[in-house]
């Protein structure tokens, strides 16, 4: 099957809603970072975008645009004791099963097999799409999110988008 | 989430992206990416195929290993096991009202 040109679908649905026009970031190059150790000696942490947020917490907003929040999630936390409110992606799956958005569980059973160092005290869940203000993701969110990376030893980051 | 990436990585923390959306992630171009050609939501497998999502989270890592060209999007060769289509969801006029001042 031909991958879904989310691209166009989500032009023609901002547009249908009175949206401006989507300037979507464009890059012809990447940073680089080699992985400076072997996987069985990293600190691996997740993050995930698809609106998950603990249920003693405030839920986020399913239509979010221009939301900058990121929590932490605690790795030790069972995963039925959080929630999803994200209006973009079917999460119905999720909803009974987290592990198949957001692999905690997974990531745990790779660090008890040794196949992975550790997983990072915290993992993340934020940076919800439809941001239309991207100069401060680069400004500002995404160098603070560094930063608990950074406090945390974090030596590979698992970046999941939804 | 690229952009976040691509700033992490800029920071000296590698990093790898796990993507449901081609196109964007193309368009985007995390530092490396993985493609699953899956629902968006199902990035690592149904509910309860604890064995998927072990070998999508498995490739993932090993990708961060492997991958030597910045801006690689590594196509996970496993199809989902049916047809899907984009989901369109619902906003309510009151929601896209809120989001219109945001």
């Amino acid at each position: 099957m031909e991958p879904i040109r989310y691209v166009d679908a989500l032009n023609n649905k901002y547009g249908s809603m009175g949206f401006p026009p989507y300037q979507w970031s464009e890059n012809d190059t990447a940073p680089w970072t080699p992985l400076a150790k072997p996987l069985a000696d990293c600190t691996v942490a997740l993050l995930v975008s698809g609106g998950i947020s603990h249920c003693n917490a405030p839920p986020f907003d399913p239509d979010a645009r221009n939301d900058h929040r990121v929590d932490a999630v605690d790795p030790g936390t069972p995963m039925d004791q959080y929630q999803i409110h994200d209006s973009y992606y079917d999460h119905g799956d999720a909803d009974r099963d987290l592990n198949c958005l957001f692999p905690v569980d997974r990531l745990a059973e790779l660090a008890a097999a040794g196949e992975i160092g550790a997983v990072a005290d915290r993992h993340w869940s934020g940076f919800m799409g439809r941001t239309y203000n991207r100069s401060k993701v680069i400004g500002e969110s995404a160098p603070a999110f560094v930063e608990d990376l950074q406090a945390d030893g974090v030596d590979l980051l698992v970046a999941i988008p939804a | 989430m690229g952009l976040v990436a691509r700033v992490v990585e800029q920071s000296c923390i590698p990093t790898v992206t796990v993507s449901t959306g081609r196109d964007i992630t193309a368009l985007v171009r995390p530092p490396r990416s993985l493609f699953v050609n899956f629902p968006m939501g199902n990035t690592f497998g149904r509910a309860g195929d604890s064995a998927t999502q072990t070998k999508i989270l498995r490739a993932a890592l090993d990708f961060a290993t492997t991958a030597t060209e910045p801006g690689v999007l590594f196509d996970w060769p496993e199809p989902w096991d049916g047809p899907f289509e984009y989901f369109a969801g619902e906003t309510s006029p009151e929601a896209i009202a809120r989001q219109k001042k945001k």
